[in-house]
């Protein structure tokens, strides 16, 4: 498939750690293997006999499908933390993502109200932190993840500096 | 209740003269002592209901009032209902005397609370819409309540329930002259700088600002006549689903002899008929004026409601023609405004962010210029109608790329955008056409979006952010190269408005152009709204308006 990217040309875009991945593999672990084996149970009690209904072949589809659908994810999100990038230009930090729905966005440092850095216990433990930047518009979901601890430090009190010289109101 | 920010208002001693006016700045004030019972009288009404029907029934009857052995009892449940009654009531008179407020200094405060006590307070230059609302209760009395909004999206900062009617128009007067900077700016001379922020105090020169703001003069722009207003929901999408969902019932009932289905229309027509109700009630003698305070919004049949927005604090327009109203050339036109959040409570929030109803293409134009005075364009009358009814490149409009019709079959020589030198205009939409409009210094932040579908075909999407709100600027399946360039050259405009915008106080703002003033220009040159000053606040003011406009 073409995959030109959508960003504006020229941009040098900072990447995320690569120890990311591993944060996202432990979230993704939690979330689908769980999902997958209470969708199996179904599958389990129709082959011991338990349960008439359903028909072994939904029993079977639903939890196979999941699980495929699941491992597709698992194979995309080393490239989708690589897709993770952003770039402090002069007035705005560019923030992008993703390979297939793809988003580049621009949020002005002006236009910050707050910026908030948050660490979960698997990211303590890698040493990484989320950056996240909220305007006074709720469609601003502007989150950097996997950044290193002084990476994140560091932009946090960039983007606070830069934001209060370019201040503007609403 | 208080941690809500509903408190009893603010009110003057009972007899003191609407003209509070004459009160020094500090001191604090509360809400008019019948507010309580204004805001409980469901209750009341409800309790007196109940136990009334009873009584008559039992009197018409020709029945004891009370049964022998409820006689006994009565005593005591009189004397206990009496004290609830009386610590309902003491409660109420205790919050309405622990309840004061204040403005000076360039903050409003409110104090509430007798337990657990909340001392609020907001800068009146953050003010982002005021409003006064006068249910019909509240209308009856002559009361009225203010509503002071900042931008938090959520609850009211500051809602003073119930003020006498003039009091709150007088206190909206003073609140609108000093968020303004009028009043500071011809009180303080060259010490007050662009800083409204100043601590108050005896130091701070607002402070001293003595005899009230009068009330900003204002021209009527125009009107939603009650006929219009009663076809436009006539022929709302809601209508067609009534047609349809009727004639539907009909010709099951008659397929299946089960006449079932018209029951099923009783409740839904009386549903609708509230619904209908509702929009008339709250659309009803819907009127728009211009002061030098901002945009005036008026309307409602048994509530009412007057809406204040200073010049500036609109963040998007959004004008909507349903199919059905084209051949009539009726618009709506809502807005994103800060301070009223995404709908708050819904149906509040709906009225509230509508800022015409219905109305033609002269009042679109009307409403527009007052939202955005300078339009950035030389011809804006060729620019909005092709954004409004257009299609193809007419009006500067660059549209979806031929290369992707089929992904929008119908509405890619619609769907595009073009850019002024104030606002970007989004238009989309074959047979519900929409127009937004983003002043380039309310853009928040703005995002490229793109799927595999629209990759394949070479398009983006470009999102702008603004607060919550009905409008949600989206450009969709514009051409990639378009997309990128423009989102590139918004954010330089963006950053461009936003530094010749350098104070919340709209009558300070240093730079002439770009800047929403109060004064309509364009397609409806209305009288300037000066004229009618008399007092020395009000030529400053007047003055200042005429500077930017």
């Amino acid at each position: 498939m073409h995959t030109e990217a959508i960003d504006p040309p020229g941009i040098a875009w900072q990447r995320v750690s690569t120890k990311y991945i591993t944060v996202r593999l432990v979230e993704w672990a939690l979330a689908n293997i769980a999902t997958v084996l209470v969708l199996s149970a179904p599958l389990v009690f129709v082959l011991l006999g338990w349960w008439r209904w359903p028909p072994l072949w939904l029993a079977v589809t639903v939890p196979a499908a999941t699980l495929l659908i699941a491992l597709w994810r698992l194979v995309l999100i080393p490239r989708q933390v690589r897709a993770l990038g952003y770039a402090e230009r002069d007035d705005d930090l560019l923030v992008r993502s993703g390979i297939f729905f793809q988003r580049t966005m621009a949020v002005p440092y002006g236009r910050m109200q707050y910026v908030d850095i948050a660490v979960g216990p698997v990211e303590r433990g890698l040493g990484l932190c989320t950056v996240k930047l909220h305007t006074a518009s709720p469609g601003t979901n502007a989150r950097i993840p996997g950044l290193p601890a002084a990476e994140g430090a560091r932009l946090r009190e960039q983007l606070a500096a830069r934001g209060e010289a370019r201040l503007a109101g609403l | 209740m208080t941690a809500d920010g509903q408190f009893a208002g603010p009110a003057l001693p009972p007899g003191a003269a609407p003209g509070t006016t004459g009160h020094p700045d500090d001191e604090w004030l509360r809400v008019h002592p019948a507010s309580p019972f204004v805001r409980g009288w469901v209750a009341l009404a409800a309790i007196t209901f109940f136990f009334g029907r009873d009584l008559f029934e039992r009197t018409l009857q020709g029945q004891p009032v009370f049964e022998d052995g409820f006689a006994r009892r009565a005593p005591w449940l009189l004397g206990g209902g009496a004290a609830v009654l009386a610590v309902a009531v003491l409660g109420f008179v205790l919050t309405w005397y622990f309840t004061k407020y204040q403005v000076s200094g360039g903050y409003v405060r409110v104090n509430t609370g007798l337990l657990f006590r909340q001392h609020r307070q907001a800068r009146l230059d953050r003010v982002q819409a005021i409003d006064i609302v006068q249910p019909l209760l509240a209308r009856v009395l002559g009361l009225a309540e203010l509503k002071f909004e900042v931008a938090d999206a959520g609850e009211s900062a500051v809602r003073l329930a119930y003020l006498r009617i003039d009091d709150a128009r007088q206190l909206r007067a003073t609140i609108l002259s000093r968020a303004s900077g009028a009043a500071a700016a011809s009180g303080a001379g060259p010490t007050a700088g662009a800083d409204a922020a100043a601590p108050p105090g005896p130091g701070n020169p607002s402070a001293s600002f003595g005899p009230p703001a009068p009330e900003a003069p204002e021209i009527k722009v125009l009107s939603v006549p009650p006929s219009r207003l009663l076809g436009s929901l006539l022929l709302s999408e809601q209508s067609v689903f009534i047609v349809v969902g009727g004639v539907a019932s009909v010709v099951l009932s008659a397929l299946t002899d089960n006449r079932a289905f018209y029951f099923y229309l009783v409740p839904a027509a009386l549903g609708l008929i509230a619904g209908y109700w509702n929009f008339f009630n709250k659309g009803y003698n819907f009127t728009a004026a211009v002061s030098p305070d901002g945009i005036r919004l008026r309307y409602g049949l048994l509530d009412t409601q007057a809406q204040t927005l200073p010049p500036g604090r609109i963040q998007a327009v959004k004008i909507a023609q349903p199919p059905l109203w084209r051949p009539l050339g009726w618009y709506r036109m809502q807005v994103n405004v800060a301070g009223y959040g995404a709908s708050g409570s819904a149906a509040e929030g709906n009225t509230r962010t509508i800022l015409l109803p219905v109305g033609r293409f002269a009042d679109v134009m009307a409403m527009l210029s007052l939202v955005l005075p300078d339009p950035g364009t030389d011809q804006p009358e060729a620019v909005f109608t092709a954004g409004l009814g257009g299609r193809d490149s007419g009006g500067g409009f660059t549209t979806t790329p031929r290369r992707a019709r089929l992904l929008a079959p119908l509405a890619w020589r619609r769907n595009g955008f073009a850019a002024t030198d104030t606002a970007l205009l989004i238009r989309s939409g074959r047979w519900w056409r929409e127009l937004v409009l983003v002043p380039h210094q309310r853009t928040q932040s703005l995002a490229l979006h793109q799927g595999p579908l629209a990759r394949r075909f070479r398009v983006a999407d470009l999102v702008l952010h603004t607060t919550a709100g009905p409008v949600a600027p989206r450009l969709t399946q514009a051409g990639l190269d378009e997309a990128r360039q423009l989102f590139d050259e918004q954010s330089a405009r963006a950053r461009l408005a936003r530094k010749r915008q350098t104070t919340e106080q709209w009558l300070r703002q240093v730079v002439p152009a770009g800047e929403p003033t109060p004064l309509p220009v364009g397609p409806e040159p209305g009288p300037t709204p000066g004229g009618a000053g008399t007092t020395e606040g009000h030529t400053h003011y007047q003055q200042e308006g005429q500077q930017h406009g």
